[in-house]
């Protein structure tokens, strides 16, 4: 280890390291506060980052959504080739949606501002956030090509010299259905940026500060020695995984080899499935990299704030033409229907070496959404995103969490706000009995959405299911999670356009368990009571998969269930 | 004699603060005494005993009794609440597991769930429905209904919340089954959901009234026990309780929202605070509450404490932010963090140095209590940089171990290769700066400039600390009040009798329904005066203020707007509300969006009774000499220095208002020790706080 000469000592480093946490997280707050859509506001599917002023990763929001941020820096790199950092101006803003530049598909905006001390480039503030709309085809999983997904914005200016580049905003708002939810979001976070420049400007002045060269430095230099000092930990070797996914018109097979060397790790992807001709599940290179990398940040070094140092060591190689390494001009738009496979992909292949560390597959997201119009809701058209998730997969000491956004993170929109914003009434969500997969440590369970249109005239709902067919295994002898469902009208479904809900129409939709860790043979007895009693397995699978035989009618158990 | 006392007592976690007023002489007694958590009644009754004997007063005399307590805030920390059942629209019994389906640590996989207060098998639904604009979709079915009662009676449990959905539009399925629960079921509290929180998004709602009916039964014994104990002292009219909003109330409304007192401390401190701030003519500051385990702060504008509508309780991972149960109710808005005399320090893996949130509490406590403690800890790091007078902790009565402090803090110190006083200094600056950013969020996120505000500090901890939070802030000053250690418990005394109620109702708001929305603040106000009536509160006492939770039409999230107006239903919404609801949010945001409509979320009425005043006498300020105060010299490390140098200390009970001191000094009180910077100048004024302002 060498260090540098530095005045840096452990102390005032610390105390500035979060300080830069603190500015990011305010930025964060700020968002939810003055968003406008469900997505931004309810859902948090958003990330703000602080990069230096090579673009590379300082800070970010203690809830953002961990991709978000891996990517962020890479966006920020590519889109200074178009701009270089001379040409930048105080109050400029840069924009761009495209999926080989940003976060892998159109919704994600990239806004990212340059910030100016004395004349000086010294760092930049980078938010993605998913919006309402693109514009283009009402679809989600089926389409040939990125340009029906909707309207690409190369990068370009949203904000010169503090104004407003009107033809980017009118040009942004003409594109898509719900421009004032579009809108509303992307200038809003253009006023976290402005906050957050404020905050960044006291910072730099509280600690006579010309820019945040050696800050940056030594927060990423002792980030990179602690992740470099983990792997060295680790018993150089190669690792390989592999499995098969849905995808959707044919099963997927992905697989990773991952080689520790020293102190660096190399992941390659080869094997993985080609690119997908006419469904939406390609993924662009930056977000398999984002994917690949945060479980080893969240198995060596999880107490560590994030940023680039954690990811320098860390070679991520996939085949160009993949499903993982898409080129353009690839449909991309759900490409999170096979993104949530690549974190559990690391995680499995890691667990010979990381046993106490790593965590079985969770159900992952499965996100729906309403458009439609209804004057009783709304003027205009609405959209309301509502993002579940499966149950999480369970570690060697912990069961799985009932259902929770993992790998990435968000929050759920409340029931009673969707049904204020379009006719649609939820008739249950409740957890699934025996979803959750068996093991010594037990998966966590799926749930279950029963919906109807309510509306005098029909309604879309778009829906991305996904482990509607192939169960994902467990670790260490733990079973897979229950498998998701999408049934309309009684009928399960197979192939997912826009689902047209007349009035009267019931759709249900079930999400995926968390996958188990260990034999269930050994879980332990009280465990299996308390599950029987909490209704979260069925009295069979106590007897048939966990061995217990001589369990009889539990007294109380099945109480937990609703009344009918 | 008349009854001319008011009397205020506060059980905290370490102590019970008393302080007892006379509003004849204006003179204040404070005792304090250790918190006896077995039967609380026993500190009660000491501290009673004692300033009665002080003051030869008795029971008879005294006019008001207000009392904090942090009972509930335990009982749902240790999770000591009644066994509790929850009854909900059939298909949502899971929403206290799932939650907001969101982690609070995105990087720990190991992170425990958030365990809900009620478990699976003692939720039950029922097969009813209203939908998102208060219609029966489907009726309550009365077989189903029956089943549940009949399922809570086989349970055995002791409380009920009853939460439906959309219930805040329109409760009457709420309200039959919670009849029929009490009708059925003798000796179960019901909480329901519309009637503690009628406020839309389900899982927030029903996470209040659970927390509600859980600490019901505990909280209705123990105010029944805190009557009987001071009926026994002499004590004749009513015993008022604080809420968490700053309010007080009366036992039969404490009994039935518990809920709303689980801050009545720490909002006690906030309301000394703008006390304080009156009495120092500073209308604007933050509050700087500092004990052993937790920091809070408190931003006060124009004499208010700011409020919030929903926060946390009982975090998991201690103090991080999204681990707890969100409840909603009116509350001061504080900020809690895990940074107090025992929060300890460590070493991470990246050889950087961290503060808390672990504290080594009072027991085994820090190194040099000499109890056994081992690890570095605030409070060792205070002694080692001469802050804390090793033989005048706690005005003598506890010996402090330096050499065990040095101990403690040379691990860390060898650690991060500094010298032992390096490293002290460091423990004191990251525990502070984990304040510092905690404030500065707090005040930005109000929109207001901190160059503007004083610090007023208090608690044990509090007076060490606030220089330098208040010098890396760039505030004015800060101030110690006299009798630091227990000033909180004088807020108990400031606080007029008043209670929240809100209701959501959305809509956009026109002039077309602002006689519609006009009716609803109207009911509001009916339910407020009900209140104040049975809190002995006269009709001409009572005061209300309005509220609302709006927002730009298709937004997200909402704001709160105060409603300046006499008579809201007169007024033009296009001349008087917009505007002033535009200009609210540019405070906050820096901008707001003019072209559109807004929209009504939630309805806010506060009823108050009269504001209660407590005058206390004014010394003579003739005396600008400090010196008759000065105990010594002392040496202390201060950064700047880069090493130790000898500075005056004073004997706080001694220095007469109008001294005038510079820094740097060190001001010893029993309960507390304050530090004076160099770059301060230190006035004593009338009140005898300490008012400390910055050279500038």
């Amino acid at each position: 280890m060498t260090s540098t000469e530095s005045t840096l000592d452990p102390i005032t480093l610390e105390v500035q390291w979060q300080r830069l946490i603190t500015i990011v997280d305010e930025i964060d707050t700020a968002t939810i506060r003055t968003s406008f859509s469900t997505i931004v506001g309810e859902s948090h599917d958003f990330g703000c980052v602080l990069m230096d002023a090579k673009g590379r990763g300082l800070a970010q929001a203690q809830w953002s959504p961990p991709g978000f941020c891996t990517m962020m820096p890479r966006t920020t790199r590519k889109m200074l080739k178009k701009f270089p950092p001379e040409t930048l101006r105080p109050g400029d803003v840069l924009i761009t949606n495209d999926p080989w530049i940003g976060s892998a598909h159109l919704p994600d905006y990239n806004l990212i501002t340059p910030v100016f001390y004395q004349d000086e480039l010294i760092a930049f503030l980078g938010t993605t956030a998913h919006v309402s709309d693109v514009g283009g085809h009402r679809g989600d999983l089926e389409a040939v090509d990125v340009f029906q997904e909707g309207t690409r914005v190369p990068p370009t200016f949203f904000y010169r010299d503090g104004r407003s580049v009107e033809l980017i905003h009118e040009f942004i708002s003409a594109n898509c259905r719900v421009p004032e939810l579009v809108m509303g979001d992307l200038d809003a976070i253009v006023g976290t940026h402005r906050v957050g420049i404020g905050r960044l400007l006291d910072f730099m002045r509280d600690y006579n500060l010309n820019d945040l060269k050696e800050l940056a430095e030594e927060i990423i230099g002792r980030s990179e020695r602690a992740m470099r000092d983990a792997i060295r930990e680790l018993p150089d070797g190669d690792y390989a995984f592999e499995k098969v996914i849905d995808g959707y018109f044919e099963p997927l097979t992905m697989k990773v080899t991952v080689s520790v060397r020293d102190s660096e790790m190399y992941f390659d992807f080869s094997g993985t499935s080609p690119q997908q001709e006419n469904a939406a599940i390609n993924i662009a290179y930056s977000m398999t990299h984002a994917a690949t990398v945060y479980p080893i940040k969240c198995m060596l070094t999880p107490r560590i704030p994030n940023n680039h140092g954690l990811i320098a060591p860390l070679h991520v190689e996939v085949p160009e033409g993949s499903i993982l390494n898409c080129k353009f001009p690839a449909p991309v738009k759900a490409r999170a229907k096979i993104n949530k496979h690549t974190a559990p992909l690391i995680f499995s292949a890691l667990a010979p070496v990381l046993p106490g560390e790593t965590i079985a597959p969770g159900g992952g997201i499965f996100p729906f959404y309403f458009a439609g119009n209804d004057s009783r809701y709304s003027e205009d058209t609405f959209t309301v995103h509502v993002l579940p998730y499966g149950g999480m997969g369970a570690t060697r000491d912990q069961d799985g969490w009932p259902p929770v956004a993992f790998p990435d993170n968000g929050t759920l929109t409340p029931t009673e706000v969707m049904e204020m914003q379009c006719p649609v009434v939820m008739w249950h969500k409740r957890i699934v009995p025996d979803s959750g997969g068996p093991g010594r440590r037990r998966g966590g369970p799926a749930e279950e959405y029963l919906l109807e249109c309510r509306g005098e005239k029909p309604i879309t709902l778009t829906v991305r299911p996904d482990t509607l067919e192939y169960p994902i295994e467990g670790l260490e002898g733990g079973h897979p999670g229950s498998l998701g469902a999408v049934i309309v009208n009684g009928e399960p479904q197979k192939r997912f356009p826009p689902i047209e809900m007349r009035p009267k129409d019931q759709v249900i939709i079930r999400t995926p368990g968390g996958c188990g860790f260990g034999n269930p043979k050994e879980r332990e007895r009280e465990r299996v009571l308390a599950d029987l009693r909490y209704g979260y397995i069925t009295e069979k699978a106590a007897r048939d998969i966990y061995g217990y035989q001589d369990i009889a009618r539990y007294p109380g158990h099945g109480r937990a269930a609703d009344a009918d | 004699m008349s009854a001319r006392y008011s009397l205020g007592f506060d059980i905290g976690g370490t102590f019970t603060d008393f302080v007892l007023v006379d509003s004849e002489s204006g003179t204040v007694e404070f005792y304090k005494t250790l918190t006896t958590p077995d039967d609380p009644s026993e500190a009660i009754r000491t501290g009673i005993d004692v300033l009665m004997d002080r003051t030869g007063a008795s029971g008879r005399d005294i006019e008001r009794a207000i009392h904090a307590t942090t009972l509930i805030t335990n009982a749902l920390i240790e999770r000591k609440g009644a066994r509790t059942a929850l009854v909900t629209t059939e298909g949502f019994i899971d929403i206290l597991d799932t939650q907001k389906e969101m982690r609070y640590d995105i990087y720990d996989l190991h992170s425990p769930p958030i365990e809900p207060l009620v478990p699976r098998p003692l939720r039950f639904g029922v097969k009813e429905r209203m939908n998102n604009f208060g219609d029966v979709i489907r009726p309550m079915e009365q077989e189903s209904l029956d089943t549940t009662i009949e399922r809570l009676r086989e349970a055995d449990v002791e409380a009920v919340a009853v939460c439906f959905l959309h219930s805040y539009q329109n409760p009457a399925h709420e309200e039959e089954a919670g009849q029929a629960i009490k009708e059925s079921l003798d000796d179960v509290s019901v909480s329901l959901s519309s009637e503690v929180a009628p406020e839309i998004r389900e899982y927030e709602r029903m996470s209040t009234v659970v927390a509600n009916a859980y600490v019901q039964p505990l909280t209705q014994g123990y105010i029944e026990k805190l009557k009987k104990d001071l009926a026994d002292a002499g004590y004749m009219r009513s015993l008022y309780l604080m809420l968490s909003s700053g309010g007080i109330t009366v036992p039969e409304t404490a009994e039935e929202f518990p809920i709303r007192l689980v801050e009545s401390g720490p909002a006690a401190g906030a309301l000394a605070a703008s006390f304080f701030g009156a009495q120092l003519g500073q209308s604007d500051l933050v509050s700087f509450d500092m004990g052993g385990t937790t920091a809070k702060m408190c931003m006060i504008k124009d004499g208010e404490p700011s409020m919030a509508h929903t926060f946390e309780i009982a975090r998991v991972h201690r103090f991080k932010r999204g681990s707890g149960l969100p409840v909603r109710i009116p509350a001061i808005e504080l900020i809690e963090i895990g940074a107090g005399g025992g929060s300890i320090a460590w070493v991470d893996r990246m050889g950087l140095l961290k503060v808390g949130p672990l504290s080594a509490g009072a027991s085994p406590g820090p190194a040099c209590y000499g109890l056994g403690g081992e690890e570095p800890t605030v409070t060792d790091a205070n002694l080692l940089l001469g802050y804390l007078n090793p033989e005048y902790f706690l005005g003598g009565d506890m010996a402090l171990d330096v050499e065990a402090a040095e101990e403690a803090v040379e691990k860390v110190a060898q650690a991060v290769d500094l010298s032992v006083a390096e490293a002290a200094w460091g423990i004191h600056q990251i525990v502070n700066e984990n304040m510092i950013s905690a404030t500065r969020v707090h005040i930005a996120e109000r929109g207001e400039d901190p160059r503007n505000l004083t610090l007023l500090a208090f608690g044990g901890a509090g007076p060490m600390h606030a220089y330098s939070i208040a010098k890396a802030l760039k505030m004015k000053g800060y101030v110690c009040p006299a009798g630091a250690g227990v000033a909180s418990a004088l807020g108990l005394l400031t606080a007029p009798v008043a209670f929240d109620f809100a209701r959501t109702y959305t809509t956009t708001i026109t002039q077309d329904n602002l006689p519609t929305l006009d009716q609803v603040f109207r009911d509001l106000v009916e339910e407020g005066r009900e209140v104040l009536r049975e809190a002995g509160v006269a009709d001409d006492d009572m005061r209300f203020e309005f509220s609302a939770d709006v927002r730009h039409k298709g937004q997200g999230h909402d704001i709160v707007v105060d409603l300046p107006w006499e008579d809201f239903g007169a007024i033009d919404i296009e001349q008087d509300f917009k505007p002033h609801f535009y200009e609210t949010y540019e405070t906050l945001y820096g901008h707001a969006h003019y072209h559109l409509d807004l929209e009504l979320m939630t309805c806010r009425v506060r009823a108050t009774g009269p504001q209660p005043t407590v005058n206390l006498p004014e010394s003579p300020s003739d005396s600008p000499d400090a010196s008759v105060a000065l105990k010594g010299q002392r040496a202390i490390y201060l950064p700047q220095w880069k090493g130790y140098r000898e500075v005056p200390t004073y004997d706080r009970a001694q220095l007469p208002a109008g001294a005038r001191f510079a820094g740097p000094a060190i001001v010893e009180e029993k309960e507390s020790t304050a530090l004076i910077g160099p770059d301060c100048e230190c006035r004593v004024d009338e009140h005898l706080n300490l008012v400390t302002l910055f050279n500038s």
